[in-house]
């Protein structure tokens, strides 16, 4: 313990530099001390060049989850067109075709099958238009209701009441072997119609529409 | 934080001691998914009891806790009125088969619950009721007969007990007339095919202290359900603008 | 004993040599502050650090138990709730301190405003606080989705339908926050990183830029009406005050900031004992339609205010609403950064602090009970008052039947139970005569769906006269002139308040 003797309090060795170094500089003369300057900044560069060049990589991976939606969605089995029964809604879930291992039960997909015609379906998103909650098809109202904001769309998916600015979405349908498939795989979402869209007129049939709908990327 | 420490002390020490504070009970379930609800009055209350009534009385459809109806209807049936729904009425199919949000286990266990709930030995007090799916085939004139000699006193007036009025019959289905005339509603004051019950309020109830038969029953029924006619329920024309 | 206090002396200084720390300590626990600074209204901010403290230490408590991975996360806190030993009370602090945390810092901000402690030369220490409560409520939201149920799938959808909305970018927003197209494994990762990493950090190193700025200008004095700020004598002006008029910040005030956050922290601990944690609610399984979601505390305002909303204005609003607030709370100290202090004499600052607080009270109830969205199983579940029914008609209790099947319930309440979407029905026949009742059963209008194409004719005339018998038994159903007419010819008018206005 030979610091005892210092006293403690005293910030003893700051100065001392500070003091040193100024000697120093006084005695090598300017054209030393802008060459070291001069280093100084070649410094600096060398670590903004690094730093680009790891930043590339770091932006692409970071990116990486960030691609067209075609790229996520394949086309899947709900099962035989058979199986629905004509005039009816019928909730179906599957699993989303774009899946990790330890996705756990979110890769669970829920969707309404409406069959129209023997060949004829409507496929909605279980996604409410407005913000996305879980709607409810009740085929006693033949209305399907959310439960966050109140939005209420009838059985063709147009919109009946509540917050939503447009209908309920829809997948792209096919029927191949005498399976429904659907294409499916991205959340539906606004994404490619944020912008304002005509409100149907109650109890008419307008939202549905080719190109309204997010999922058909 | 001596404060906090001076506070915080009896808590640890209670939370050490008994280890049942009120937040961990409020800990304690694990949210179930919604198939693998089981308990039946959690099934019942979420699902039937709108209409059927709490605790299986005084709701607006037939009571399912009349030991009566628990006799006369066999699971099989329960089963599938409550899986489809019952074509005529309103209700509505509940199977998951039938687009609804049960599983068959979940049926199972509203059936099971209802015979254990309100299931009482010899409902019946000795007497065979008219069985509950229609045998014979019925004779409309024979039922109007019967429904003015057993029926009419009190399902009669401007208003009240209206059973014959078309609109009504509309919505409910044979089956439906049928059940309620032999179980009977006793939440109401409907009597059952005896005609006995439920009937101290009713002066005029003269001739009908006999049960009725299996073929009065039929009758009855095929009667009222030859005066169902939807089609002449028409639309009430809207006024164009009632609107205050 | 005094060799052994020779030897701890001895150890302090050996460090203190190296460290070289009781300097900058000393003069930050002793600097003068203004003697009415020692005040309760100034306890708040210190009030949060202490909250965050507990929040990092609850959290890393926490973490070494929950497995931050979609397929695992809810058994991982449900094994917290119910296996590993006073894990339930671990979550339950957490939870609180959370919502504690939020409030404190809502509370801290409102003082400092109403204060004018914002004002020159404090402006950069109201900017970092902006921004500390945005991550504060960056943590609350990221942790709501951590616990990773129902509620949390669900609200992180509501996230994601909101980013979608955003022009051109929408789509790859979207992808980058869940870190794929759907809410999965990779969406939980990410929030790990940063309700853990990311925020925590952030939020510590801004807290440090805030309380050093607190240390290195002063602590605001207790405003005055009539002492004006202004840059040029400001400086002056509290340093006169603070060394004049000052007392060492410890004891002086400090004091009262350790016995408010020590009944801080005892609140946490109360309400963790005795209300629990919260959740998780449900399997986070989106196929499962039965769920009400509801997002936590914190962001029950803004679930009301997104229902409110016409249908015209939901992407507007979405958009634009929250840069104009957080752009109006940066740039209040720069808009007035000098002149009176005192709510005395800030007419507007008071007022626009009454109504923001206001509002966002009457906000957070109607959250709590949702009065817009239809309640899912009240037609199953919520059974008719037994008086409503009782004489009624075979036609009138099947119309009963109908209501209920036919989900009108959903959105109309009777007796207290039902959705409060559209008006409660128990009196409804003596608001409408029986035509209006029926012409908005068949074309709806307003938030009420058009039922005249789900009903049949017979179906309608049986709802139609069930509705028509909900009235108190002291008064008539409501009729209209015509029928008032064809009444008081068949009969001389019985009282002059049958007819009604």
């Amino acid at each position: 313990m030979s610091d005892q003797s210092d006293n403690p309090h005293k910030q003893s060795t700051g100065p001392d530099i500070e003091t040193a170094s100024r000697l120093a500089s006084d005695r090598e003369g300017p054209a030393i001390v802008s060459r070291r300057w001069l280093l100084l900044k070649a410094g600096i560069a060398l670590n903004g060049l690094v730093g680009l060049a790891l930043a590339v990589p770091i932006v692409r991976y970071l990116l990486a989850p960030v691609r067209k939606d075609d790229s996520y969605k394949s086309w899947i089995s709900l099962g035989a067109a058979d199986s629905f029964p004509v005039g009816e809604t019928r909730l179906v879930s599957f699993k989303n075709p774009w899946t990790q291992p330890w996705d756990g039960e979110t890769d669970n997909v829920a969707a309404y099958v409406r069959k129209e015609g023997a060949s004829q379906f409507t496929v909605f998103a279980i996604n409410c238009a407005h913000l996305g909650c879980p709607v409810r098809w009740f085929p006693q109202s033949q209305l399907f209701m959310c439960p966050c904001h109140g939005g209420v769309y009838y059985a063709d998916g147009s919109r009946a009441s509540g917050p939503p600015e447009r209908g309920l979405f829809t997948y792209d349908y096919k029927i191949a072997g005498g399976q429904l498939q659907i294409d499916a795989g991205q959340m539906p979402s606004l994404s490619n119609t944020a912008k304002l869209v005509n409100i149907p007129t109650p109890g008419q049939n307008g939202s549905a529409k080719d190109g309204d709908c997010p999922c058909r990327g | 934080m001596r404060p906090a420490a001076m506070f915080a002390l009896p808590l640890v020490l209670a939370m050490a001691g008994c280890g049942r504070l009120p937040g961990a009970t409020a800990a304690a379930g694990t949210a179930p998914r919604p198939e693998e609800v089981m308990d039946f009055h959690a099934l019942y209350s979420a699902n039937c009891q709108a209409c059927h009534g709490a605790s299986g009385q005084n709701g607006p459809a037939m009571d399912l806790g009349n030991p009566e109806y628990q006799a006369l209807v066999d699971d099989a049936t329960l089963r599938k009125w409550i899986s489809g729904g019952m074509p005529g009425t309103e209700m509505p199919a509940f199977a998951q088969s039938a687009g609804g949000m049960l599983t068959d286990a979940q049926i199972g266990a509203i059936i099971a619950g209802m015979r254990r709930e309100w299931t009482k030995p010899n409902a019946f007090g000795g007497a065979t009721p008219p069985p509950y799916a229609q045998d014979q085939a019925g004779d409309v004139t024979h039922g109007q007969q019967a429904y003015q000699a057993r029926c009419a006193s009190c399902h009669q007036g401007p208003s009240r007990q209206q059973v014959t009025s078309t609109a009504y019959l509309s919505l409910v289905s044979d089956q439906a007339l049928r059940t309620i005339i032999i179980a009977g509603r006793p939440d109401i004051g409907q009597p059952d095919w005896r005609l006995q019950s439920g009937l101290a309020s009713q002066p005029s109830a003269g001739n009908i202290g006999s049960p009725l038969s299996a073929q009065d029953v039929t009758d009855i029924v095929t009667y009222l359900g030859s005066l169902r006619n939807p089609a002449a329920v028409s639309a009430a024309p809207l006024p164009v603008s009632p609107r205050r | 004993m005094p060799g052994m206090k020779q030897t701890a002396k001895q150890v302090y200084d050996w460090f203190e040599r190296r460290l070289q720390v009781e300097g900058p300590i000393k003069d930050a626990v002793l600097h003068k502050v203004p003697r009415n600074t020692a005040s309760w209204w100034y306890v708040f901010g210190s009030a949060a650090f202490t909250l965050l403290m507990l929040q990092i230490v609850t959290g890393i408590l926490l973490a070494l138990v929950y497995v931050p991975s979609a397929a695992e996360a809810w058994n991982s806190l449900n094994v917290l709730n119910h296996q590993v030993p006073l894990g339930w009370f671990l979550r339950a602090v957490h939870g609180w301190g959370s919502n504690f945390m939020v409030a404190v810092v809502f509370i801290h901000m409102a003082q400092v405003f109403l204060f004018g402690a914002y004002k020159f030369p404090r402006e950069l220490t109201w900017t970092v606080g902006v921004f500390l409560l945005l991550m504060t409520l960056g943590m609350a939201f990221t942790g709501q989705v951590l616990r990773f149920d129902q509620d949390a799938y669900w609200g992180l959808g509501i996230g994601v339908f909101i980013l979608s909305r955003v022009p051109w970018m929408g789509g790859g927003l979207v992808h980058l926050l869940l870190g794929g197209p759907t809410i999965a494994g990779a969406t939980l990762s990410r929030f790990f990183a940063l309700h853990v990493f990311v925020i925590p950090g952030t939020l510590l190193v801004l807290v440090a830029m805030h309380v050093w700025m607190v240390l290195k200008l002063g602590i605001n004095e207790w405003p005055m009406p009539g002492r004006l700020v202004r840059k040029s004598t400001y400086t002056a002006e509290y340093n006169k005050l603070a060394h004049e008029d000052g007392i060492p910040f410890v004891p002086g005030a400090f004091w009262k900031d350790l016995i408010f956050s020590g009944a801080v922290l005892a609140a946490v601990a109360v309400c963790a004992a005795v209300f629990g944690p919260s959740g998780p609610g449900g399997q986070p399984d989106p196929s499962i339609t039965q769920t009400v979601p509801k997002p936590d505390f914190p962001f029950l305002w803004i679930y009301a205010v997104l229902s409110y909303l016409p249908p015209s204005m939901e992407t507007p609003f979405i958009l634009i609403a929250p840069i104009l607030m957080i752009a109006g709370l940066l740039a209040v100290p720069f808009v007035a950064g000098e002149g009176e202090k005192s709510w005395h004499r800030r007419p507007v600052a008071v007022l626009a602090l009454t109504s923001v607080a206001v509002a966002w009270a009457v906000f957070t109830h109607l959250a709590t009970y949702t009065p817009w969205s239809p309640h899912m199983s009240a037609w199953s579940g919520d059974p008719l008052p037994v008086q409503y029914l009782r004489d009624a008609t075979p036609l009138v209790r099947q119309g009963a039947v109908i209501f209920q099947a036919k989900q009108c319930r959903n959105c109309h309440s009777i007796g207290g139970l039902g959705g409060e979407r559209g008006p409660a029905l128990d009196a409804v026949a003596t608001r409408m005569t029986l035509d209006q009742i029926r012409y908005k059963v068949v074309t709806g209008g307003g938030n009420m769906p058009a039922y005249g194409k789900n009903l049949s004719p017979p179906e309608i005339e049986a709802l139609v006269s069930f509705l028509e018998t909900l009235h108190p038994a002291n008064e008539q159903p409501a009729i209209d002139a015509a029928q008032q007419a064809t009444q008081s010819n068949a009969a001389p008018a019985p009282a002059s308040g049958a007819g009604g206005p």
